[in-house]
């Protein structure tokens, strides 16, 4: 098989370079124009020793999905097995994956210190090859760390891809040139190394091939990335017009305080680790107050802190945008697990009723563009502005054409300040009652102007009042802005194929990408499914919404949290009934997932179906918290 | 709100206008905070302040009502806050004199995080906490500053003695820490105007009692106790601000005035770019150039 498969790298976390191997790989496949999808990668909240895994699919055509769980290519670097000890974590990928390798896939593992007995892989028609790349790396190059090209070179020539070395060379060169030519050159023996390994075993067994090839696809000049979620989502902040970051170390957040940390200075802006996720975002409110497109990103149990904050910025009307990279929860949960269970949370969390929009990205594409969005509406609508991702969004690395962060750029335009001519001619109240629920703003320091700021109520100048009238008609300014944004700018689901008539597949997030792929499989076995995904959760548009639902023959809404929150939305506000298919163990949907639920919905009328796939535990590893 | 001030209005009327007038005061007669707000007005007058080039934050409480009262920007947000939003203000625009106007309950209690690191960071930033012992608007209720004076058999677990704002302020490194007493308001306005000037975060503990709930802390009490720091003081010196408070405290004085005060060792910092044409011309290129 030519240019397609799915390889999953496996290892001992911050010890076997999981991490690196996948970024050369990944990065080598991206420049010679192949796409790259990693979904689905997998950490543990310790810091050393736990199992690690990335799987990446590669294809010559941009893959629509992560597709299943199965696996073509297994790379296992752990080196150390003990024979006496059957249960031994540092042989986790392999216990592990193996049985989700492919029949006649491909095993490549670390045997420096012994082979691994595998005749069940082999009975299966595995082609294993046990390469002793600690050992090469230590005994022979006497540098540990070029390990990880000894299994990188080992790679290459199992796929017959880069045979020449003249991707590798001139990725290692561009990493070590200033370090010396001999660090380039002893990484590339390594690498030269590892091949020879994968001839012997191959001439050994008398193998021609594994059966899995890659070839370099010529790209017209077009150039390409490999481009992380957290990444699109701190580019895109940048670009729109975002100068001012503020967070506090959480996973899966924590990747975009680093970029902002890294790239904010070097655009005028100024990024803060405050001291706690209270300070970060009231730093950041003050810093919107004081005129600056300003962010906060946390997950589930930061955003839980930072709620009291909500309620300032809808009852002040200071513009902010606040990421949530959600995590599995409730409480600490599961740190480093893929959820989306904070839907609820993010259209009521605060107290009282006050204006506010949540977006949710499904791709990484919409990370970068949705976030310029997030902060023209937090701007125009002067209220907080949710973007929900979780952790597959935020892990998800990716090939992606250069062209699209160029044509996909929103001038960061600011609507409704007044300028101090304005202020002149017509005096000011922060909070004039308008037909439309905004107010004019200025930034202070303007002069002729002074504005009150207050979460408490307050009458249009800002000054505490509790008089009834003047109360009703604040809230009914305030919330009137949803109304406003309903009209002018909420955006309609997603629609692929026909949803009158059929089962429709409705999602939100990361997992629309698996619709669409199980879309694809069940016509393939001719039952039409439609997919409606929505991105704009709330206000919810429910007259976007329910015109397109109206006539389905069944919904099916596919989320990961354990309650089916947004298939609860949804009969609450459009008034239809929905079966749900749910998974909540941490790990990501799988396309066999979906077709297992729609079956099962369809063939016995199941209102709901819950993926819990019992895999027995073969290692037992304890991950902190 | 329009505002046209200077042209007809004397710099001392400045400061009252579209504040007072509109606004009725809520504070009981006879409250410290009067005093503070007297003495903030004419520390502000004194400085030839502009209303707009001020940025007052309210803490939450009687105290922090006195925004209102002011002819200033303000922001009045959440239970502890003031401090890390001034810190977002002076870091997107240092040109802002930023003054936030609190209570003790919400600088020491719930807001004690904010206000240790607010020593630390040094923002551009004066703290002026009217410290009288109780949670006023909530009836009352003891704060961390409660029990001042108060003989230490008295306290249990669950009301503790009081707590020493200057020493912890000192110990975790502001540059500048000061205290005042609403019955002295001249005085209180002379260390409003060092606090105001200095470049850093300045911090001044105003004992401003509460005549409804806390009878023991009275202005009487406070006469009798508050004494202000000897003239040969030197407040730049770190060792001798904690000696003047061993020895303040050993005599059962509370000293008035600035007690200690050192120059900010920072690069000054540039307005973030906040208007459409700042932000105009975004280069992806050397963020792309990372990826490729």
């Amino acid at each position: 098989m030519t240019n397609r498969l799915k390889l999953l790298v496996g290892g001992v976390q911050l010890r076997d370079g999981v991490g690196t191997v996948v970024d050369v790989v990944g990065r080598i496949l991206t420049r010679a124009g192949l796409y790259v999808l990693a979904n689905e990668r997998n950490y543990a909240s310790t810091i050393y020793g736990a199992h690690q895994f990335d799987p990446l699919v590669i294809s010559a055509t941009p893959p629509l999905s992560h597709g299943d769980n199965l696996v073509d290519i297994l790379m296992a670097l752990e080196f150390d097995a003990n024979p006496d000890v059957p249960r031994q974590p540092n042989r986790d990928t392999i216990l592990r994956h193996g049985p989700h390798l492919r029949d006649g896939g491909v095993l490549l593992y670390d045997s420096s210190t012994g082979e691994v007995p595998v005749d069940d892989l082999v009975a299966r028609g595995v082609k294993v090859f046990p390469l002793p790349a600690r050992q090469i790396a230590l005994r022979e190059l006497r540098r540990e760390v070029v390990k990880n090209m000894v299994v990188t070179g080992a790679l290459f020539r199992l796929l017959e891809f880069d045979m020449d070395q003249a991707y590798l060379r001139q990725l290692l060169e561009e990493r070590f040139l200033r370090k010396g030519r001999e660090l380039v050159d002893l990484n590339l023996e390594a690498a030269r190394r590892g091949r020879e390994v994968i001839e012997q075993v191959l001439a050994a067994q008398g193998w021609r091939d594994v059966g899995y090839r890659l070839e370099p696809v010529p790209t017209n000049g077009e150039r390409r990335l490999l481009v992380s979620g957290s990444e699109a989502l701190g580019m895109g902040a940048i670009q729109a017009g975002c100068r001012f970051y503020a967070g506090y170390p959480i996973t899966p957040a924590s990747p975009l305080l680093a970029f902002m940390e890294r790239w904010l200075p070097r655009y005028q802006g100024r990024s803060l680790q405050g001291q706690n996720e209270r300070e970060s975002i009231r730093a950041a409110l003050g810093a919107s107050l004081a005129g600056v497109r300003a962010m906060v990103a946390s997950s589930g149990p930061g955003i839980s802190l930072k709620v009291e904050e909500f309620g300032l910025a809808g009852a002040g009307e200071i513009p902010l945008v606040v990421v949530n990279a959600q995590r599995a929860g409730p409480s600490t949960g599961m740190p480093t697990k893929t959820e989306q269970a904070d839907l609820r949370m993010m259209i009521g969390a605060g107290h009282g009723d006050f204006p506010r929009i949540v977006l949710a990205p499904s791709t990484l594409e919409e990370c970068y563009t949705m976030i310029q969005e997030a902060f023209y509406l937090a701007d125009k609508y002067q209220c907080p502005v949710f973007v929900l991702t979780d952790l597959t969004l935020a892990e998800v690395r990716k090939t992606v054409p250069e062209a699209f962060f160029l044509e996909h750029r929103m001038p960061p335009h600011r609507e409704g300040v007044l300028t101090e001519a304005e202020l002149r001619r017509d005096g000011y109240r922060r909070y004039a009652i308008t037909e439309s629920g905004i107010s004019p703003r200025i930034f202070p320091g303007t002069r002729g102007g002074i504005f009150k700021v207050s979460g408490t109520e307050h009458d249009e100048f800002g000054f505490v009042t509790t008089e009834p009238p003047k109360r009703a008609a604040m809230m009914d300014k305030r919330m009137r802005k949803l109304e406003t944004y309903l009209q002018e700018d909420a955006r309609g689901p997603q629609v692929v194929g026909t949803p009158r008539g059929n089962p429709v597949l409705v999602g939100w997030g990361s997992t629309k990408p698996v619709l669409l792929e199980a879309r694809e499989r069940l016509r393939a076995d001719g039952l039409d499914v439609a997919v409606v995904h929505l991105t704009h959760l709330w206000p919810f548009p429910t007259h976007l919404v329910r015109p397109v639902l109206a006539d389905a023959a069944a919904i099916i809404v596919c989320e990961q949290n354990w309650s089916g929150q947004l298939a609860d939305l949804l009969q609450e506000r459009c008034l239809l009934p929905t079966r749900r298919i749910l998974k909540y163990n941490g790990r990501v949907f799988y396309v066999s997932d979906i077709i297992r639920g729609v079956r099962e919905i369809l063939r016995n009328g199941a209102t709901e179906f819950r993926v819990s796939e019992f895999v027995p535990v073969t290692v037992e590893a304890h991950e902190g918290d | 709100m329009s505002t046209k001030p200077a042209a007809r209005t004397p710099i001392s009327k400045v400061w009252e206008e579209n504040a007072v007038p509109r606004h009725r005061i809520q504070w009981c007669p006879g409250c410290g905070d009067y005093a503070v707000l007297n003495a903030v007005k004419m520390a502000l007058t004194r400085l030839e302040l502009m209303p707009h080039e001020v940025l007052l934050i309210g803490g939450i409480g009687c105290s922090g009502q006195i925004r209102n009262y002011l002819n200033g920007n303000a922001l009045h947000g959440t239970h502890g806050g003031p401090l890390a939003y001034a810190v977002g203000v002076t870091m997107a625009n240092p040109e802002l004199r930023v003054i936030a106007l609190a209570g003790d309950g919400d600088t020491f209690a719930i807001g004690v995080e904010n206000f240790v690191h607010a020593c630390r960071r040094d923002p551009n930033v004066a703290l002026i906490v009217m410290d009288n012992g109780v949670y006023g608007l909530t009836t009352g209720q003891r704060s961390p500053t409660g029990g001042l004076g108060q003989p230490q058999e008295e306290f249990s677990e669950e009301s503790p003695p009081a707590f020493n704002p200057l020493r912890l302020a000192l110990a975790a490194g502001a540059t500048f820490v000061a205290q005042s007493f609403s019955g002295d308001p001249r005085h209180s306005a002379d260390v409003y105007v060092e606090a105001i000037e200095h470049p850093g975060f300045a911090f001044v503990n105003d004992f401003s009692p509460c005549v409804t709930y806390n009878k023991f802390n009275t202005y009487d009490w406070f006469k009798q106790h508050v004494e202000l720091v000897p003239p040969d003081h030197d407040p730049a010196d770190l060792q001798a601000a904690f000696r003047l408070l061993d020895d303040f405290e050993a005599r059962g004085r509370l000293p008035l005035g600035v007690i200690y005060r050192r120059p900010r060792r920072k690069k000054p910092q540039q307005r973030l770019p906040m208007w459409d044409h700042e932000l105009a011309d975004v280069d992806l290129e050397p963020m792309l150039r990372t990826f490729r």
